[in-house]
């Protein structure tokens, strides 16, 4: 949507000039056919209409002119004396006088309609220009798309390469160019330039013709835009400098707002991110200290000789303060695995793995802790193995079954099932305790999500997030699911790898 | 007890202390050494018969000082570790330690831990017979028998069985087991063992899925718990 030079309107007129010439030349001929049997009062009605023609189609100059021509003309063929300029009746001077008027304020009247439509036409144009941008800029939602849009429009509308200059926040607010060809040689000069137009708050040109306009808001400039030449030698119209202006302040004020909006979005994440930490910090600082009560407790009574402490009594304070001490451990470990997720920092150290085996691996982890509880398993011979980090999914079954354990009533068995279905391994972890509520059981994979419940039971809310983190990472799922008579199942889906052909059969001989 | 000579080196002198304190109650003479080079002077001066040995040191790496210790002496060296350092305990265990135990550990494992490796290293009279819970295997007639039965192993399932028959209680990684039973070319084909692990178990364990007898390791490797 290039709006037209001026050059090209330019040509126009003067061919408008000759039409207007030719459309008199045409209608004196026609008359002069006819003045034979028409009275002149009826002929000259015919250059009130070449006025008009003359008028919507060339403009107010060749409508003038075509004006001045028609009385002449007239007066020279078809006033008497003919083929002279003088007249002998002098009532005609007043018939000249009237054509002459009439077709100067029909041109005028014409011209008039003729230029204001032009300018809506214009108005129309620059308006569905900056209407595209504000359209572009409205669905845009980063920096470097608004930029894009930014250059692309203007590159439409005015055909100049558009370069943006913003203040860099990560280099000391020193101006970043964000769009433009690359052009490493005159990169210095280019952000010297902005950086001027910047301080000085006023349209700098370079050498080369590139123009840069600070973008001004009443907050103060945002940043420079800057139009590189293509060819030095065309100029912008009056129409396209206007709508440079136009498009500057719009660019200006979008880019203040996106500013705004980047501020306040900072400004929300410190926020939230500080009351996490908060509520990181004394769940932590809780979870750590309540084990160390019991063995610090337990060691000191130990230590004090005024204390008559029996045997019995004695191997129970201990044994609750190792307990204590082991649970204190595994936080930790989880802790750590945590802190390793969120960093990104986990790497896996993948092998085929036996389901079985990590099973047994797990119990035999977790020792005493499992060793009280009835735990069926059922795994069938013929599943295949998985390309799993050994040592993180033990961590996470551990995890999951702590869990199972601790939500349900110590006589209630755990079950463990593994299946196969298509390519992927389905581990289900089912309790019969009371289960979780049907709108928590999303939210138990969140970090700290502890389910409120009347009973005390320690516990981060770690554990079931850091299973979730390693196994996404295992390019698996977890997810908890409402057991058949109340209880809980916890379902890990893990893909079976490649190259992991079941047990059954590959007997390697 | 014992009145076996151990050499406890760690840089933390509360881990040293506290080792010393349970290890003399037992009845061992301990030295201790806080760095690499101290361990090397210690173990050629005061001829220890066992080494427990911190992996992370702060001049010379444990896994470097146990292959320069292994380039002259068949001492047994347990490693402590963290969890999380699968990768330097196996590559302890491949220059040649005997065991490892992961910090935080309890005293009752650590004592069966070095009590086995200072009984395997007193070469003890070879004996062809073992024995550990329902498993017994006799290496001399290759007679496999669990809960009073014969069982029939292929050969590569014997073949593990026996090495880890040999290495009883120790920790065996997964190269080592790969290199014994198969040969060196295929130190790498992890799934051959497992597999051959997974087959085993189900013929020699009463629950495979709950091992009591070779007990994953993970990230090491596996282990035949030694009837005691």
């Amino acid at each position: 949507m290039k709006l037209e030079s001026k050059t090209q309107k330019k040509a126009v007129n003067w061919r408008a000039y000759l039409a207007g010439l030719g459309m008199v030349v045409l209608a004196t001929l026609l008359a002069y056919l006819v003045h034979t049997f028409f009275a002149p009062a009826n002929i000259i009605m015919i250059y009130p209409l070449c006025v008009t023609i003359s008028a919507i189609l060339g403009g107010l100059g060749p409508s003038i002119m075509v004006s001045i021509l028609s009385v002449l003309v007239f007066d020279y063929f078809f006033v008497p004396p003919f083929f002279t300029f003088a007249v002998d009746d002098t009532q005609y001077i007043f018939s000249f006088i009237v054509l002459l008027l009439v077709g100067i304020t029909i041109s005028y009247l014409t011209s008039r309609i003729r230029q204001q439509t032009e300018t809506a036409k214009l108005r129309e144009r620059e308006t569905a220009a900056l209407y595209a941008l504000g359209r572009d800029l409205a669905i845009s939602s980063d920096i470097e798309s608004y930029i894009a849009s930014i250059a692309r429009r203007i590159k439409e509308a005015l055909g100049h390469e558009v370069m943006i200059f913003l203040p860099d926040t990560a280099n000391h607010g020193n101006l970043k160019r964000y769009t433009g060809a690359p052009d490493t040689v005159s990169a210095k000069n280019e952000l010297a330039a902005a950086a001027l137009s910047f301080q000085r708050r006023e349209k700098v040109v370079t050498d080369n013709a590139a123009r840069y306009l600070p973008l001004v808001t009443a907050r103060g400039v945002v940043g420079v835009m800057a139009l590189k030449t293509i060819d030095p030698s065309v100029e912008l119209t009056d129409e396209q400098e206007r709508l440079l202006g136009a498009y500057t302040d719009l660019v200006a004020v979008a880019l203040e707002g996106i500013q705004l909006s980047e501020e306040l979005h900072n400004t929300q994440v410190l926020k939230a991110t500080e009351k996490l930490q908060t509520a990181l910090l004394n769940a932590i600082s809780h979870d750590l200290r309540t084990p160390l009560v019991s063995v610090i407790g337990t060691l000191s009574s130990l230590q004090e000789e005024g204390l008559a402490l029996d045997d019995a009594a004695k191997k129970n304070l201990i044994q609750v303060a190792r307990e204590e001490a082991d649970h204190l451990n595994h936080l930790i470990t989880n802790l750590l695995d945590e802190s390793r997720i969120e960093a990104g920092a986990i790497r896996l150290s993948k092998q085929l793995s036996e389901v079985q085996d990590l099973v047994g691996a797990t119990l035999e982890q977790m020792g005493s802790r499992a060793g009280a509880r009835s735990i069926k398993i059922d795994i069938p011979q013929e599943i295949p193995f998985i390309n799993v980090d050994f040592g993180l999914i033990v961590q996470t079954l551990s995890n999951i079954l702590d869990n199972a354990m601790k939500y349900s009533p110590a006589e209630s068995p755990i079950e463990i099932k593994a299946r196969q279905r298509n390519k992927e391994v389905h581990i289900e972890i089912t309790d019969h305790g009371v289960g979780i509520p049907e709108e928590d059981l999303v939210n138990i994979f969140d970090k700290f999500y502890r389910i409120k419940r009347p009973d005390n039971v320690a516990g981060t809310g770690l554990g079931l997030s850091i299973s979730k983190g390693i196994i996404e990472a295992h390019e698996g799922t977890i997810k908890a699911e409402k057991g058949s008579d109340g209880g809980t199942v916890i379902r890990v889906v893990l893909p079976v790898g490649d190259a992991a052909p079941s047990t059954a059969g590959t007997e390697n001989e | 007890m014992s009145d076996a000579k151990v050499l406890i080196v760690d840089d933390e002198a509360s881990i040293r202390r506290f080792l010393r304190v349970t290890l003399t109650s037992q009845g061992y003479t301990v030295f201790e050494a806080a760095s690499g080079k101290d361990t090397l002077t210690r173990v050629a001066e005061d001829k220890p018969d066992a080494v427990i040995l911190d992996l992370g040191l702060p001049d010379i790496d444990g896994i470097e000082v146990t292959r320069l210790l292994r380039e002259w002496t068949q001492i047994p060296i347990i490693i402590l570790s963290v969890r999380g350092a699968e990768k330097d305990k196996v590559a302890a265990l491949d220059a040649g330690a005997d065991d490892y135990l992961t910090k935080p550990f309890g005293v009752g494992e650590l004592l069966a831990r070095l009590r086995a490796a200072l009984r395997r290293s007193a070469k003890a009279p070879d004996d062809p017979v073992f024995t550990s819970g329902n498993l017994k295997v006799d290496l001399s007639k290759r007679l496999v028998t669990v809960a009073g039965k014969e069982t029939s192993l292929t050969p590569n399932e014997y073949g593990l069985l026996r090495v880890m028959v040999i290495h009883a209680g120790k920790v065996l990684t997964h190269h080592h087991l790969l290199r014994e039973v198969w040969g060196t070319e295929y130190g790498d084909e992890f799934h051959m063992l497992h597999v051959n692990i997974s087959n085993l178990r189900r013929k020699v364990e009463s629950d495979p899925a709950r091992p009591q007898l070779i007990v994953t390791e993970p990230g090491v490797g596996y282990r035949l718990k030694a009837g005691e």
